[in-house]
């Protein structure tokens, strides 16, 4: 076993800086492995769907580019997720191109271990039939309780939260780093601590306590973090002079985006740190120990969307005070008179028709507590949503017509009722997708669903 | 006092697409000891303020080193994270509700 691993932990999502300063602190102090997350079911299950990117990416070839050559150039591995945000083999091959590109312009070759995170659906539904039950993570409506090959024929694209153990089994392929699509954002942390033999309950608690960066420490900035794990310990620190770990902003930072703040589930067990300890080690640092590790059945978590509709929304602003007073039974009478306009479609089941008042209870709905807005204009997006494109059209355009010309109580303004910003007025935001599978796999070889790949870089002609 | 008068951080976001978690965390031990104890945040409460039922409350914790209260709520059906209909990809202004909580 060794004694100890050093992890520079950055992002690759596109959102960080790396400020060289704090960069250079961080490469200084020997990392045995530069880690760094690029994919995220939070945007949403459309990312997935339509296997797309964020629409920008100088800040993704960015953060590849410092990591990748920071380090080859240490001689250290660099382990990263992307195909961000969603991680479909389409955003992961994107990356690589630029990976390419960046091989290309630094003049340096590269050996990498490629793992793609879609998983084949073929593979899932031939686990159905030899008998696996995929259930659900979460008990909803939404979701099917358990998977059947059905669920998964509707399916436009399912991607799997792969663990630590095929990024073990990458790293030792003699390559400069590993490249994963989707993946457990923790795993990626976990994997060389893991290969080293440290203990998986704080090399869980460590990697969860970095995998979002600069968010741990205290004030957040958008910067690479340092961790040392040990025996029975681990140090982490900001690589930033201006910022630093405290035992709250540690402990905090285990309340993020998490259900229950002392346990979780993870691939393979339960990460238990209701008993950890947190001691202020310097300034800069805290000291963790403590955490727990129960072991349960290896469980991968699947993740899959399915086409809902199509949508296409209008958006306008409203500034006369005469018609905000009215705005709910003003917004019922266009409704009514959409309705009447598109049958035989019936709303709510051909379509439906959302209106979304921002300055009165665009945010909350139904649960705004303030009843009467108080605010002088509006913000209204119009939206029809509905299996066909056409028909999503048809809704957006003629509410949009009653709105800008129906009348109200007490209206001046008898010529038009809305400013409409943009020409053209309705724009089709294409397909909607929502997730149907978010399902836990139980699998003997966690490797199983995975293929490695490696790949050199610059690529041949 | 209200809650967001005693609070450091009062936030809400998804954990997962199908779930809101609200966080409320203190920098003094004296007010989180105080909403700890007050008893005002029940499942009964918070049911009522996000209009669920009291067993659909997943979890209400409170972490004394933390000095942090959480609580996870399932979101409405048809609110999921990227849902047709949803109002909040990310479930980060649904913390509102808490804002003006009276505690003894």
């Amino acid at each position: 076993m060794t004694e100890e691993v050093r992890i520079l932990a950055a992002t690759c999502t596109g959102h960080y800086l790396f400020p060289e300063e704090s960069w250079g602190r961080g490469l200084s102090w020997n990392p045995d492995a530069i880690v760094a997350q690029g994919t995220t079911s939070d945007c949403g299950p459309s990312y997935l769907g339509l296997d797309a990117p964020y629409r920008g990416y100088a800040g993704i070839v960015h953060g590849l580019r410092t990591i990748i050559l920071s380090a080859k150039r240490k001689g250290i591995p660099f382990i990263l997720s992307t195909g961000t945000p969603g991680g479909g083999n389409r955003q992961l091959e994107r990356s690589l191109g630029w990976v390419d590109e960046i091989a290309k312009e630094a003049n340096v070759r590269l050996r990498i271990a490629v793992i793609p995170g879609e998983l084949d659906k073929e593979y899932l539904k031939q686990k159905i039939r030899t008998g696996s039950k995929i259930r659900r993570l979460i008990d909803t409506s939404g979701l099917p309780e358990y998977l059947s090959e059905e669920d998964i024929d509707k399916s436009e694209r399912i991607a799997a939260q792969m663990g630590p153990e095929p990024i073990m089994e990458a790293l030792d392929l003699d390559v400069d780093g590993v490249i994963t699509g989707r993946a457990l954002d923790v795993g990626l942390h976990m994997a060389l601590p893991l290969k080293r033999g440290l203990d998986k309950a704080l090399a869980a608690h460590m990697a969860k306590t970095i995998e979002c960066g600069g968010l741990v420490l205290e004030p957040m900035i958008f910067d690479s973090v340092f961790a040392v794990l040990r025996k029975d310990h681990f140090l982490v620190r900001p690589t930033s002079p201006s910022a630093k770990c405290t035992t709250v902003s540690v402990v905090s930072h285990s309340f993020y985006e998490r259900a229950d703040p002392n346990r979780e589930e993870n691939p393979g067990g339960v990460l238990d740190i209701s008993d950890a300890k947190y001691e202020q080690y310097d300034e800069q640092t805290v000291k963790v120990s403590g955490s727990r590790w129960i072991p349960r059945p290896y469980t991968l978590k699947v993740e899959g969307v399915r086409l809902a509709g199509y949508r296409t929304i209008a958006i306008c602003g409203i500034r006369d005070e005469r018609m905000i007073s009215c705005i709910d039974s003003f917004l019922e009478d266009t409704r009514r008179y959409t309705e009447e306009k598109l049958r035989p479609l019936k709303p709510n089941e051909d379509y439906t028709l959302i209106f979304r008042a921002y300055g009165k209870n665009g945010v909350l709905g139904e649960a705004e507590p303030i009843k009467q807005t108080k605010s002088h204009e509006l913000g209204l997006i119009i939206e029809g949503v509905a299996t066909e494109e056409a028909v999503a059209d048809d809704v957006c355009e003629a509410a949009e017509y009653f709105v800008l010309h129906m009348p109200y109580p007490g209206r001046l303004s008898t010529a038009a009722n809305v400013a409409c910003p943009y020409s053209p007025m309705e724009y089709g935001m294409g397909p909607v997708y929502v997730y149907h599978i978010w399902h836990l796999l139980e699998l003997d070889d966690p490797c199983e669903p995975f293929k490695i790949e490696v790949r050199e870089f610059p690529r041949g002609k | 006092m209200k809650l967001s008068e005693l609070a450091k951080v009062l936030r809400s976001k998804n954990a997962g697409p199908f779930l809101t978690t609200l966080d409320i965390l203190f920098d003094a031990d004296e007010p989180y000891q105080r909403v700890r104890d007050s008893g005002v945040l029940t499942k009964e409460y918070i049911a009522k303020l996000y209009g669920i039922r009291p067993e659909e409350v997943l979890g209400i914790y409170s972490v004394d080193a933390a000095r942090g209260i959480k609580i996870t709520i399932p979101k409405p059906v048809g609110m999921a994270c990227g849902d047709p209909e949803g109002r909040d990809l990310f479930g980060a202004q649904q913390h509102i509700p808490l804002l003006d909580i009276e505690v003894p």
